[in-house]
């Protein structure tokens, strides 16, 4: 289940967020949500689950059949 | 995992969560307009302008306005060193990053239709949302 973590320091207000369980580049949509709210990272970096390929399974349907 | 976001300096990139997050710490009362003229606390006007301003009468008697002037990357708090050192102890902005962030993470977990689970590590405090 995809998810993301908020880390908050109280002291200093300062955020962090993580964004975890979406392989490839889906996760920039979240990132841009992100971005929508809390303006430009001061640091970004992909981890290596970005990289990955979100594995696409081909349907087969039988001809003449819907 | 897949990114990593983060945010050493918190700009106030949303109008609604800043208001939302002014409100949290106290201050309801938000003047809004286009370069509104900011005042020092013996009435004099200040040459800072501001789009969102806290009139000082809501800050403390000794306290001069508090603006957020709007900026490409967001709102930037213009406050004087005064009301920097004193206002809730000191951790006046901190504690506005604190509150802006909650109300981030709020409107993240909405838009997501997610579910939030919060906990304290230490200092810190963990928010986790699940979608």
């Amino acid at each position: 289940m995809p998810e993301i973590e908020f880390t908050i320091d109280p002291e200093t207000g300062a955020l962090e967020l993580h964004v975890k369980g979406i392989a490839g580049p889906a996760c920039d949509d979240v990132a841009k949500l992100a971005k929508e709210l809390l303006g430009e990272p001061g640091q970004e970096r992909q981890t290596a689950e970005y990289y990955l390929r979100p594995r696409v399974r081909p349907q087969l349907r039988p001809r003449g059949g819907q | 995992m897949s990114k990593y976001l983060v945010y050493p300096e918190l700009v106030f990139k949303d109008r609604r969560l800043l208001l939302a997050a002014l409100a949290d710490l106290g201050y309801a009362e938000v003047e809004e307009g286009e370069a509104l003229p900011l005042y020092g606390y013996q009435g004099d006007r200040r040459s800072e302008t501001a789009e969102l301003v806290v009139r000082r009468r809501y800050l403390g008697s000794a306290s001069n306005d508090l603006g957020f002037a709007r900026s490409s990357g967001g709102f930037v708090p213009i406050i004087s060193e005064y009301d920097q050192r004193v206002l809730h102890g000191g951790h006046l902005l901190a504690q506005l990053r604190t509150a802006y962030s909650e109300r981030v993470v709020e409107a993240v977990t909405r838009r997501l239709h997610g579910t939030a689970r919060r906990s304290v590590e230490g200092s810190l405090v963990k928010i986790t949302v699940r979608f």
